[in-house]
């Protein structure tokens, strides 16, 4: 096991009131499994990444354990946590215009990080920085090494921002909406990409591309209002949803029709009594609108949240 | 956390001192001892009877700053209103119908921006008659620029903004539009630009009085200041401590009362540096 | 490219400048010679009307305006600036003779209130919200509160009168025979000490705000985030991702506050006595000696400008997104 997530709770203080962004997630990921983690705009997923990644304010509250190999990154020092992140679980933000340094050159946004995990010299670093772009088919890459992230096109930068997640071989990666706002011929491409790159590694893949995830992995789950409502593996997700929310996504897939799932996603401030899907679920009776469903093992390896999941 | 308080103090303190300020300048012949330009026996130390002394013509100190309190706020008012009034105007016309005009605002107020204003009005006002104002004309002339080219960027934003789109397609003429959707976004910013401009005259006045271009009759501070540097050896004796202090200070309070309320209005108004939570250590 | 498009802009500026200075006297209210002459043009001398004529034309003043701009324009070529009325020797001369001591008062204090506010002021983003940030914030925005020639004179007043711990004004001891070099450029740099402090004190505000907000929002930026994620120390992110990017808008307004910077300098050599151009300025003020006034005010009209073009460059320098435009 790669890593494991229990009971992670994390909530950010404001002042209009607590924002339970991640309320409560469970989950492990397998050594070399693609994890799909799929839901609407806001409800969360970044903010999973983040809190794995250790990267948010201190004034924000986690709770829960993250394992990873053995150790609880929660726990972890600062000072630990930096040697962890680039070299051995890495993420690759969601939106690379604003991700790369716009006055830094691309292949040294690559080779720092080199330097500091591997300990190579400036001259070797910046050679293995032009490797990477080589690995993900930038052309020509040592001249695009000494360019600037505005004389690159979306689709380019998505690859930088791949090669400077790999660039210290990490074991674990967490890619977040790689493929996000582009056309779909450079979508196909950065797919067939990610999934070259990643054969041998452990990958938490947040999107709301279905499609996406159909093609990259091996199993899914969904997150609504900050807590999961559905997992199992892919198969599983596509020929038998059971949740509501689950089904009403897949719906919204294009040759499904395209159909939107009606209703707003809640604010993480006041989530609704009971099953926080309730006031979007055509289903929806009196318990959902009472209780909190829990998420239960349905079928080997299926697990679903709604007090009236069915096939 | 305390970011929030702190803003909150700064401003309550710089509200408490600008009340105060008015207060003084409006009620300077009930408050003031003498009137400003009687005469007493000249270079009187602090008494009873002169709390501040009097200075090398024997005016009473004291008076002569509370008066001063008068044409120094009458001038900072004046200027940034009429500046600002001007400015609001130009930047609309510039930002909202673009073309010819609003290209030529636009060169104006970077032209005006490149030559260094103080130096020119130091000239200027040097070719003309001693008074407030000569001062209030130059600085107003000078004063409406920034406020122009901040309203204009607001403007441009604005603009492509849907509302605005949609009233204009709703059939809504230029003017009501200007009106109805601009004018309130744009208030807002007037409002920090107007404290600014006037800590700004505040500072430029003294400084323009202070080189003896000051009124000579209505003494501001700055005027005050000027006429107690030219006097000999006032550095080291004590005078400095009751004729240069008195309005060097009340100059300083004026600008610190302006900058803190313009600080809290800003971060009020500037929520991206207000927010606890974010990104970052 | 853009090069020369700014170099065209600011060339226009200048024109622009020599423009205003030609026709300032002659728009005034009141007769221009009185302002020649160096008379108070409410009450100038009563003259015949012969010797009117005369002093007309020994200043040009009969010729039409456009010969006269055009004269104008051409002495400025050869670096006629007129004479001054109360020295009566050629303005340019004047300032040539001050202008090194200005230049070293502006050039010092520039340079160390550049740097020390820039420092400041991402050292107190970087520590938002905490003690060492508020102090920093409350502290400079009351010192920048003090008009320069007040500050300065508190300065003299403390440091020069009561400690005496430094000269109370001039550039350098008057007389004085040095037995090296180096003894010179210490007596020098005595001198130099307060007025220069009182420069960056009363200048240090613009810059050090400035630099405290940009780096507040670039520190929110996302490459930041993308910096961290890979591992890099904090103390590495902000010399190396932070920095360069919060510099781009104080390198934006860097001329507008060396302008200020400049219009300082006329107060802090007054109040220290300092030999400068400044000092000139405000004693042709005084003397209402208009030449001279004109003269001074093209020289420092001309130098932010220049300020302004050398901004401009560093801007192209730091950011490339503008550089390939
Ligand atoms: N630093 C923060 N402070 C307060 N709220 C935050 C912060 N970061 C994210 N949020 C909120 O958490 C919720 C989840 O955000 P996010 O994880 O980015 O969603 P997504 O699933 O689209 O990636 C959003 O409502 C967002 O507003
Ligand atoms: S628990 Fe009820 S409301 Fe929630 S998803 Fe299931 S059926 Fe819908
Ligand atoms: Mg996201």
């Amino acid at each position: 096991m790669m890593m494991r997530i229990s009971d992670l709770k994390t909530h950010f203080p404001t002042p209009d009131g607590i924002v339970r962004a991640v309320d409560t997630i469970d989950l492990s990921i397998r050594d070399t499994e693609t994890f799909g983690l799929i839901g609407e705009t806001g409800c969360g997923k970044t903010v999973l990444g983040l809190t794995i990644m250790r990267l948010l304010h201190p004034a924000t509250t986690v709770e829960g354990e993250i394992i990873y190999k053995g150790q609880n990154l929660l726990e972890a020092s600062e000072a630990e946590m930096r040697t962890i992140r680039g070299r051995e679980i890495a993420i690759i933000l969601q939106n690379p215009t604003t991700s790369l340094n716009p006055v830094m050159k691309v292949g040294e946004q690559i080779a720092e990080a080199i330097r500091l995990h591997q300990g190579l010299n400036k001259k070797d670093a910046a050679a293995k920085a032009v490797e990477m772009l080589d690995a993900v088919r930038i052309p020509s890459p040592s001249q695009r090494a000494n360019e600037y992230p505005h004389e690159f096109s979306g689709g380019m930068k998505q690859r930088v921002m791949i090669a400077m997640g790999l660039a210290c071989n990490p074991s674990f990666i967490i890619a977040d909406e790689p493929t996000k706002g582009l056309d779909v011929t450079i979508k196909a491409q950065i797919v067939e990409l990610m999934r070259e790159m990643t054969e041998r590694k452990a990958m938490l893949l947040i999107t709301h591309d279905l499609s996406v995830a159909r093609e990259l992995c091996d199993r899914i789950a969904l997150m609504y209002a900050g807590e999961l409502v559905e997992y199992a593996p892919l198969k599983g997700i596509f020929e038998s949803p059971l949740h509501p929310y689950t089904r009403g996504f897949l719906g919204s897939l294009p040759e499904r029709g395209l159909v939107p799932i009606p209703g707003m996603s809640p604010s993480l401030i006041d989530f609704p009594d009971g099953c926080r899907f309730h006031p979007r679920c055509e289903h929806a009776t009196e318990v959902c609108r009472r209780e909190h469903p829990e998420l239960v093992e349905f079928n080997a390896g299926h697990f679903v949240r709604c007090h009236h999941a069915r096939s | 956390m305390t970011g929030v308080t702190v803003k909150d103090v700064l401003g309550s303190l710089g509200l408490g001192i600008l009340v105060i300020l008015v207060a003084v300048s409006i009620f300077a012949p009930q408050i003031a001892p003498y009137d400003p330009h009687d005469t007493y026996k000249p270079m009187e130390h602090p008494s009873s009877e002169h709390l501040l002394g009097t200075n090398d013509v024997g005016n009473d100190i004291l008076s002569e700053v509370i008066y001063g309190t008068r044409v120094s706020l009458f001038i900072a008012f004046t200027v940034s209103i009429t500046a600002i009034v001007i400015g609001t105007a130009l930047g609309l016309i510039a930002g909202y119908s673009g073309g010819v005009l609003g290209f030529l605002i636009m060169r104006i107020v970077d032209i005006f921006l490149t030559i260094p204003r103080l130096v020119l009005i130091i000239v200027i006002a040097a070719f003309m008659p001693r008074s407030i104002w000569t001062i209030i004309v130059v600085f107003i002339i000078f004063g409406w620029v920034m406020t122009a080219r901040i309203v204009r960027s607001e403007v441009l934003t604005l603009r492509s903004q849907y509302y605005v789109e949609s009233a204009r397609m709703l059939g809504g003429s230029d003017l009501y539009i200007l009106w109805r959707h601009i004018l309130p976004n744009v208030i807002p910013l007037v409002v920090v630009q107007f404290i600014m401009e006037a800590s700004h005259v505040i500072i430029a006045e003294a400084g323009l009085s202070f080189l003896g271009l000051g009124d000579p009759v209505a003494r501001s501070w700055g005027t005050t200041f000027h006429y107690a540097f030219e006097c000999p050896n006032i550095i080291t004796s004590d005078v400095w401590m009751w004729w240069m202090l008195p309005p060097g200070l009340c100059i300083v309070a004026t600008v610190l009362g302006f900058t803190f309320v313009g600080y809290a209005l800003e971060e009020r108004l500037n929520p991206k540096l207000k927010t606890v939570v974010g990104m970052g250590v | 490219m853009h090069y020369i498009s700014k170099l065209t802009y600011y060339l226009v500026i200048i024109l622009i400048i020599l423009s205003i200075n030609f026709f300032l006297p002659r728009a005034m209210p009141g007769d221009p010679l009185a302002y020649v002459l160096g008379e108070n043009p409410d009450m100038p001398t009563r003259m015949t009307e012969e010797e009117r004529e005369m002093r007309l034309a020994e200043y040009g003043l009969d010729k039409p305006l456009l010969e006269q701009y055009l004269n104008y324009m051409v002495g400025l070529s050869r670096g006629d600036l007129g004479c001054s009325i109360y020295y009566n020797t050629p303005v340019m001369d004047e300032i040539l003779v001050r202008l090194k001591w200005t230049l070293l008062l502006t050039g010092t204090s520039t340079v160390i209130y550049m740097l020390l506010g820039i420092f400041l002021g991402a050292e107190s983003a970087w520590a938002r919200g905490k003690k060492k940030d508020t102090g920093s914030l409350i502290t400079i925005l009351t010192v920048s509160s003090f008009p320069t020639f007040f500050l300065g004179t508190l300065l003299a007043i403390f440091f020069a009168a009561n400690l005496d711990l430094f000269p109370l004004g001039g550039a350098r001891i008057i007389g004085a025979s040095y037995a090296n070099p180096f003894e010179k450029a210490l007596d020098i740099l005595h001198h130099l000490v307060l007025p220069a402090a009182t420069l960056i004190i009363a200048h240090i505000g613009g810059t050090y705000l400035l630099m405290r907000n940009s780096m507040l929002s670039v520190l929110g930026a996302d490459y930041i985030l993308s910096a961290r994620a890979k591992g890099l120390s904090e103390r590495y992110i902000m010399n190396r991702h932070a920095i360069k990017n919060a510099l781009l808008p104080v390198v934006t307004m860097a001329a507008l506050t060396v302008q200020f910077m400049i219009i300082g300098t006329i107060f802090v050599e007054k109040v220290f006595a300092y030999p400068g151009v400044g000092n000139l300025l405000y004693d042709s003020v005084l003397r209402r000696d208009y030449p001279l006034l004109q003269g001074i005010f093209l020289f420092i009209a001309i130098s932010v400008v220049i300020a302004n073009f050398i901004a401009d460059m560093t801007y192209l320098w730091l950011d490339p997104r503008v550089r390939d435009e």
